[in-house]
């Protein structure tokens, strides 16, 4: 008995010795590999609605234009060429001569016009499609094999970055990503554990030098939702890039290779916090009469310290925020913006002049109600509770006393969304587009997304009216000038009124392998491997000869 | 002996714990943001934690909150167990299946689940000190019938000894009986069990706390501050942020004595 349970013991042991000296699933030379924090939901380009999907799309989808994500600017990739008409309903694409699918079949006008056909099938549900307001009326022809004509029925601002989001796929022969005319192709899916992509030998594009595109002979997007987990893989060299670092794992990697982290400054995401406005809010008179008065508003937006938040919630990678549209969108941001200014004496004016008054430490209503109430947020992200904490402090000293709720996702979103049951509450938006009219389901009074008073029948108040009227004009015009005037309009009134407190923008944080060539990190979405085609490792393919 | 310098290091911390509190210029609340995840300085003797809140005023806070919401939570646990189970033992046989199949069904309910539906409803007003409170009745609430099942066969035997039957010879009610006899008997049962559950009670709200379940912030609790923790960012910061958990262990390490003595003695 003895002898049996010694050789268990044994051989118990011989196992962990193998697996501690086996090594991690090793890497093929000139493969690239990062984490992704949960499976794509799906591998088929034109049903794209999350964001690991979206980034399989991305390095795996040729597109007619790929917007540069710098710049901001559309530029031809299979498309060598594109005319939109003056009245802003045509749009032409000259195809490149000799395109190819990964599997060798030539790619023509044919595979494009079903492709976008395919996006724009109500059948496909294709979230793409909704860019076009009116996805059944769009047509299409082709008068050869290398034209395509799209006819919109009326002009829609920033159209060519729609085109960013399709991929040409061959007609009639959907792959879910194995057969793709971009960069890599999909070659292996394991649920929960990774995503292999392989080089596409036919990818049309060549670098300065006439070598073929992509450098990288591979990508492995290793499923991982374990921060800390990614951190030590990145340090170990088993990732080659975390992008949307955490705050604190920023400092980790930064203690022990400085030259990887990079912080690009403040993102297009904002933090806010609002009041709950809404009429069927089960909450007393007296709350919603707070809520619904600015000044109330603009006093709780002066006492909040964002220099404090943006140091201590975000070790200092993030950025005071005052309005929704990021310092980073230079195209957007109104610089001239008038906001209320931090400052405890002028919120406490302002709460004495919108008939609030101190007794003690306490604040009261002219009614004599005492100013208590919640702040919701959810469970599980630190800066957010940090932040909430901070604020409890700040409102504090205005003699407002709050309580921190934090809970999980679905039953915040249960309150927020269908009870309407909460005070206040401090969550983020995450703005992937640049351009305002992806803002429109937020800022329209009668959107379901109008977080603190959502959707309303008629606009509850004017300038709400005036907000919805604003966001329309810029939607419709076909003038930029016109467009930012009517933003920066919204942005102002929004700075007035405070429905969003805003708090900070958190920094865009990456993390990215010395070993890597050819980064070129960026803010939007894909971040550092907007250009992957050029990335590569020292152990790649060779730099110049052909396929 | 044992025992005797357990009881005086114990009461040590408790006094350290109160000093502390009295005499720190910092509330457990306050934020010192000069002051974020510092080390030990003149200041913050303990150094500080994500929010310049005073580590060491915290764990003093965390202590005694620890220890007086898990002794009243047993407390309250043990009575409602003693109430029980003599009920249960001085019953006909019917009731006491009755009792104790209702006890077995409790102890079978997925607790975990339950403190969540509880802490669902409570209003999202509900101040730090009311989520503190509810969190140790639940405890209470919930860690009665292991122990009612153990005192109800002690009342059992009780209940067929010679010297009951003389006691009800002698014309005592069942009440005196209870109050002059079978309580006092029971002691040496009902002791260890509520010794046993007195670090069973302040590990549940350290785990619970670890969940988001426990006491609410800002008010200090063992569970809120394990939570620094789970950030490896954190660790490499400070060896103080150690502390609680270094304090957690003694304290348990003190209870757990106190019960193994006891149990030894009964």
């Amino acid at each position: 008995m003895r002898s049996r349970l010694r050789c268990t013991f044994a051989f118990l042991l011989l196992f962990l010795a193998f697996c501690a000296t086996c090594p991690a699933e090793s890497r093929q030379p000139g493969e690239l590999v990062w984490a992704i924090h949960y499976d794509p939901a799906t591998f088929d380009p034109a049903k794209v609605d999350d964001q690991a999907s979206e980034l399989v799309r991305y390095l795996t989808g040729g597109v007619l234009l790929r917007v540069n994500r710098l710049t901001g600017k559309p530029e031809p990739q299979l498309a060598a060429s594109y005319q939109i008409s003056s009245a802003g309903r045509l749009l032409v694409f000259h195809l490149r001569s000799g395109l190819r699918f990964s599997d060798g079949a030539a790619l023509t006008s044919a595979d494009v016009a079903w492709s976008l056909r395919r996006v724009l099938a109500p059948q496909t549900q294709s979230v793409v499609a909704e860019e076009f307001l009116s996805p059944a009326a769009v047509t299409l022809d082709t008068p050869d094999k290398l034209t395509v004509r799209v006819h919109l029925p009326r002009r829609i601002p920033g159209v060519e970055r729609i085109f960013d989001e399709i991929a040409i796929e061959p007609a009639n022969r959907p792959s879910l990503g194995r057969v793709t005319s971009g960069p890599f192709a999909v070659v292996e899916v394991k649920s929960g554990q990774y995503v292999e992509l392989r080089r596409n030998a036919y990818y049309w594009r060549r670098d300065a030098r006439g070598v073929q595109l992509p450098y990288a002979t591979g990508i492995r997007l290793e499923i991982l939702n374990n921060r800390e987990q990614e951190t030590a893989d990145f340090l170990r060299g088993e990732v080659d890039l975390i992008d949307g670092l955490s705050p604190e794992y920023f400092a980790v990697v930064a203690r022990r290779e400085p030259q990887a982290v990079r912080d690009l400054g403040a993102s297009l995401n904002t933090e806010q916090l609002w009041f709950n406005q809404s009429p069927a809010a089960p909450l007393p008179d007296f709350e919603k009469a707070w809520f619904r008065n600015r000044g109330f508003r603009v006093a709780v937006s002066q006492a909040i310290h964002r220099a404090d938040l943006a140091r201590i919630a975000y070790n200092g990678h993030a950025t005071p925020a005052f309005d929704f549209i990021s310092p980073a969108n230079h195209l957007w941001h109104d610089d001239d913006l008038k906001y209320p200014r931090e400052n405890l004496a002028d919120a406490e004016r302002m709460l004495a002049v919108s008939g609030f008054h101190r007794s003690g430490k306490q604040l009261y209503d002219a009614a004599g109600h005492p100013v208590r109430f919640s702040i919701l947020t959810n469970a599980g992200n630190g800066a957010r509770q940090k932040m909430a904490s901070l604020i409890q402090q700040d409102l504090a000293a205005a003699g407002m006393e709050v309580t921190v709720v934090e809970l999980d996702f679905p039953a915040l979103i249960e309150r927020l969304m269908h009870k309407q049951d909460y005070e206040a509450c401090l969550l983020g938006v995450s703005n992937a587009e640049p351009d305002p009219s992806s803002m429109m389901n937020m800022w329209l009074s009668s959107s379901p997304n109008h977080q603190w008073n959502p959707s309303q029948k008629a606009p509850a108040t004017q300038w709400e009216a005036e907000i919805d009227r604003q966001m329309r004009l810029q939607a419709s015009s076909a003038s930029q000038s016109e467009r930012k005037v009517a933003i920066d309009h919204v942005q102002q009134i929004v700075a007035d009124q405070q429905p969003f407190i805003y708090l900070v923008y958190p920094n865009v944080l990456q993390a990215i392998s010395p070993q890597l060539s050819g980064v070129d990190g960026a803010i939007l979405s894909p971040g550092p491997v907007w250009k992957i085609d050029l990335m590569r490792r020292p152990d790649g393919r060779p730099q110049a000869g052909g396929r | 002996m044992k025992k005797l310098l357990a009881a005086v290091f114990l009461l040590l911390l408790v006094l350290a714990a109160v000093l502390t509190l009295c005499r720190s210029r910092w509330s457990y609340a306050e934020q010192d943001r000069e002051a974020i995840l510092t080390p030990a300085t003149a200041a913050h003797l303990a150094g500080t934690d994500e929010l310049g809140r005073d580590r060491l005023v915290r764990t003093a806070g965390a202590l005694l909150i620890g220890l007086t919401g898990a002794t009243v939570a047993a407390a309250i646990s043990i009575v409602v167990a003693a109430g029980f189970g003599l009920l249960a033992g001085f019953s006909p046989r019917w009731i006491a299946a009755a009792l104790m199949f209702f006890s077995d069904g409790f102890l079978s309910l997925p607790w975990l689940f339950f403190l969540m539906m509880v802490r669902s409803l409570l209003p999202l007003t509900a101040t730090p000190l009311t989520t503190a409170v509810t969190t140790f009745l639940v405890l209470a609430f919930l860690g009665w019938p292991a122990f009612a099942r153990a005192i109800y066969r002690g009342a059992l035997e009780m209940r067929g000894s010679e010297w009951m039957i003389q006691g009800r010879a002698s014309g005592l009610t069942t009440w005196q009986l209870m109050r002059l006899h079978v309580v006092p008997q029971l002691c040496p049962l009902i002791l260890p069990q509520f010794l046993i559950c007195v670090p069973a009670f302040i590990m549940a709200e350290a785990n619970l706390g670890a969940l988001g379940l426990g006491v609410g912030e800002p008010i200090p609790s063992w569970g809120a501050m394990l939570m620094e923790l789970d950030n490896t960012a954190l660790l490499v910061s400070s060896h103080w942020v150690y502390l609680p958990i270094a304090l957690l262990v003694v304290v348990l390490m003190i209870l757990e004595s106190f019960a193994s003595e006891v149990k030894v003695y009964a």
